[in-house]
């Protein structure tokens, strides 16, 4: 986002006004994928990925990052087509704070794959069909398969791994597999145990935290900021009963009865685990709060708001 | 030390450490941290025969060459100076550029500049400079293959973490994590120029903050920061003079090592980076140990970039202070914490310190240098890295 040409004052530790100026450092591109155009072109084209052999020392790269072998003095390398199979090199990460232009995406799953016998790890996004990504669903040797988007660009993001455990078997053999292929599934919500009277408790004490929090956060310039520009009404859903919360430009309302057509549904067993001053994130990664969309913004908004009223003294 | 060119580093000044300097340019914190190198030194400027700068990120300073204004504000007009670039480890860098060029007996006395805005980045959308700051830095990553997935400096390093998790189980356990967090916090209330001064932050703390990049924890990772460092280099006739002027011991350069790691990822570290290790840190400090003549338990102190705890963690390892996968007894057998056989990033690091990328591993010597001096020790060993992966590893180790 361009911003407005302008120049404010801002004080400084020392209480003086300093001066400053809206500017952006911006130059577009028209920018060459040169030799690796190749690679690209198979990716969009023949939905194909391709990978580079040294005649020499026969090391496999891919992806194909250089056309000569400096280990055997620059010999020119072959490309050859790579099989859609392979296994991750690690465990890959989950990137729930990410730079600007890839903020839409969180969170998202970022890993490294050894197609065939390549002796290179192919870069790429990992997926899950079960729902929101989360660790443990893809670690170090989990066999996955490369999926190719159907409307592809020439670029990294026209595929993606899955673990070949989400496939069935005709999936797996089929290349190139598409991603209208795979079904997504509708995520299942998951389901609880009794209602107990201590459950009860712990979801009635919840709400008049909440209600707590929602008068604190009118007091926080900061927490209203963390809340600033964004809607969802959200269902909670625990196993000592149900209820929603309404995020308003700045504002935070508990709702309790009915809650229909909510943006997005929480889900977590026990609601004593739901406590605002630690982090709601780490129960997403960790699997005890459940969200029925792969949306994180409002959980790290949310998280946010604990700090911002400790700065605002609130 | 028996090296025949021995280099000595004869003074060292500092700017406060801020999350943002709205009321200084990178020009007057590079003027105020050389003014006060010279000082500290007792020396003119007019002495000093060139210099190197230690820049990181031109988008940062919003110019490109962003060394040119500095030329005659730092007091070098018509002298040589070199503009050094490395990623996360360009201090490391920069140094021992300017070590080589004092070694190689072509310079007598010579400055090294760190400096670097970063917070000046904004986010309009977000209202917020911390997008953008990120933005910046994953512009670092190449823009075929890893950029445009999204990769940026903090799921690089979550990779090699996870990696070496993968490896190890059981190792880099959260609390031990956890509990380096407290006591650097705790290390850095003795660093006046220190980021966080003041603040408290405890393990339970640590371990209740949000992954940013699981498996990588807010209150784990490195803070932004601006603030310029310099430092003065001299050969031994110098360094000579100069100690004889202002009374100082000269703290010696007496190994120095660095190496950088291929940047794609592979089976072998030959050819390929290999996600589990820091190859690059140990080399580099295999390479200025042998230099120096000594063995990691010889070193006292060691200034550490740790731009994530668990990569703090992890470079222990590789420079043998443990074996790999142990990296817990750092904590659990108290080698690091108060009163252990190692003392690691007495300034508080870059969580705590300040991370002004261009001179943090400068700020680094000068704790070095401060500890050496102040507790009476012989080694200590200063240590950058960086770019995607960590894949750069420079080490130096210094003598009192």
């Amino acid at each position: 986002m361009l911003p407005k040409k302008g120049i404010e004052g801002k004080e400084g530790f020392d209480g003086k006004t300093y001066l400053v100026r809206n500017e952006a450092m911006f130059t577009a591109f028209r920018h060459s994928q040169g030799e690796f155009s190749q690679f690209f072109k198979a990716l969009r084209d023949d939905a194909r990925i391709l990978g580079n052999r040294c005649p020499k020392c026969r090391v496999l790269i891919c992806p194909p990052f250089q056309n000569r072998c400096p280990d055997c003095n620059f010999a020119e390398m072959q490309s050859e087509i790579m099989p859609d199979t392979g296994l991750m090199a690690a465990s890959p990460v989950i990137v729930i704070f990410a730079p600007a232009r890839f903020k839409a995406d969180v969170p998202y799953g970022l890993g490294y794959a050894f197609l065939g016998k390549s002796d290179c790890a192919l870069p790429l996004r990992v997926k899950t069909t079960t729902g929101m990504i989360r660790p443990g669903i893809l670690e170090k040797h989990t066999l996955v398969k490369i999926v190719f988007r159907n409307k592809r660009q020439g670029e990294m993001l026209d595929i993606f791994a899955l673990p070949q455990t989400e496939l069935t078997l005709e999936q797996i053999q089929k290349s190139p597999l598409l991603e209208s292929e795979i079904s997504f599934e509708t995520p299942r919500e998951p389901e609880f145990g009794e209602k107990t009277q201590k459950l009860v408790f712990a979801k009635n004490r919840l709400v008049k935290q909440l209600r707590l929090l929602s008068e604190r956060i009118k007091k926080s310039p900061r927490a209203q900021k963390d809340l600033a520009n964004w809607r969802r009404l959200v269902k909670i859903k625990t196993a000592g009963g149900d209820f929603g919360i309404l995020i308003d430009n700045g504002k935070l309302e508990v709702i309790e009865g009915d809650i229909f057509d909510p943006n997005l549904v929480f889900a977590i067993e026990n609601p004593s685990k739901l406590r605002m001053d630690s982090a709601l994130t780490n129960l997403v990664m960790e699997g005890s709060l459940w969200v029925n969309k792969s949306e994180l913004e409002t959980i790290t908004r949310l998280d946010r708001l604990y700090r911002s009223l400790k700065r605002d003294s609130c | 030390m028996e090296s025949e060119n021995k280099v000595a580093i004869v003074g060292a000044g500092m700017t406060h450490c801020r999350s943002r300097w709205l009321e200084k340019t990178y020009w007057e914190l590079s003027q105020m941290a050389v003014a006060r190198a010279v000082n500290d030194a007792g020396i003119d400027i007019k002495e000093v025969e060139g210099g190197v700068a230690g820049i990181y990120n031109d988008i940062f300073q919003f110019m490109a060459i962003p060394e040119s204004p500095l030329q005659g504000i730092i007091g070098l007009a018509n002298k040589p100076l070199i503009r050094v670039s490395n990623g996360g480890a360009t201090g490391a860098y920069s140094m021992l550029a300017a070590y080589n060029m004092v070694a190689s007996g072509q310079y007598d006395l010579l400055l090294v500049l760190g400096a670097e805005k970063a917070l000046d980045c904004f986010d309009f959308e977000a209202q917020s400079p911390t997008p953008a700051v990120v933005q910046t830095i994953a512009y670092s990553w190449d823009p075929w293959f890893e950029r445009p997935l999204g990769a940026h400096a903090s799921s690089s390093y979550a990779q090699v973490v996870l990696a070496y998790m993968d490896e190890h189980p059981g190792d880099l356990d959260p609390l031990v994590r956890a509990k380096v967090v407290e006591l650097l916090c705790k290390q850095s209330q003795n660093n006046p120029y220190a980021q966080r001064l003041g603040e408290r932050v405890t393990a339970k703390q640590v371990l209740d903050s949000r992954y940013v990049v699981y498996p990588i924890r807010s209150l784990e990772t490195c803070v932004y920061t601006e603030g310029a460092c310099a430092l003065i280099f001299a050969s031994p006739k110098v360094a000579k003079k100069i100690s004889e002027r202002n009374g100082k011991d000269p703290i010696w350069i007496c190994g120095s090592g660095a190496a950088n790691e291929p940047y794609f990822v592979g089976n072998n570290s030959r050819q390929f980076k290999v996600l589990h290790r820091i190859y690059s840190d140990y080399l580099a400090t295999k390479k200025a140990l042998k230099q120096a003549g000594i063995k990691i338990d010889d070193i006292d102190v060691i200034e550490l970039h740790d731009a994530f705890i668990p990569q703090l963690l992890i470079t222990l390892t590789e420079m043998g202070v443990v074996k790999r996968g142990h990296a817990n007894d750092l904590v659990d057998k108290g080698i690091i914490m108060p009163g252990g056989r190692l003392l690691v990033n007495p300034s508080g690091g870059l969580v705590f310190g300040g991370h002004f990328v261009g001179g943090s591993n400068m700020m680094s010597t000068w704790s070095i240098m401060r500890e050496l001096r102040d507790r009476n020790l012989r080694y200590g060993l200063v240590h950058g890295t960086g770019a995607s992966l960590s894949n750069y590893g420079a080490v130096m180790v210094l003598e009192r």
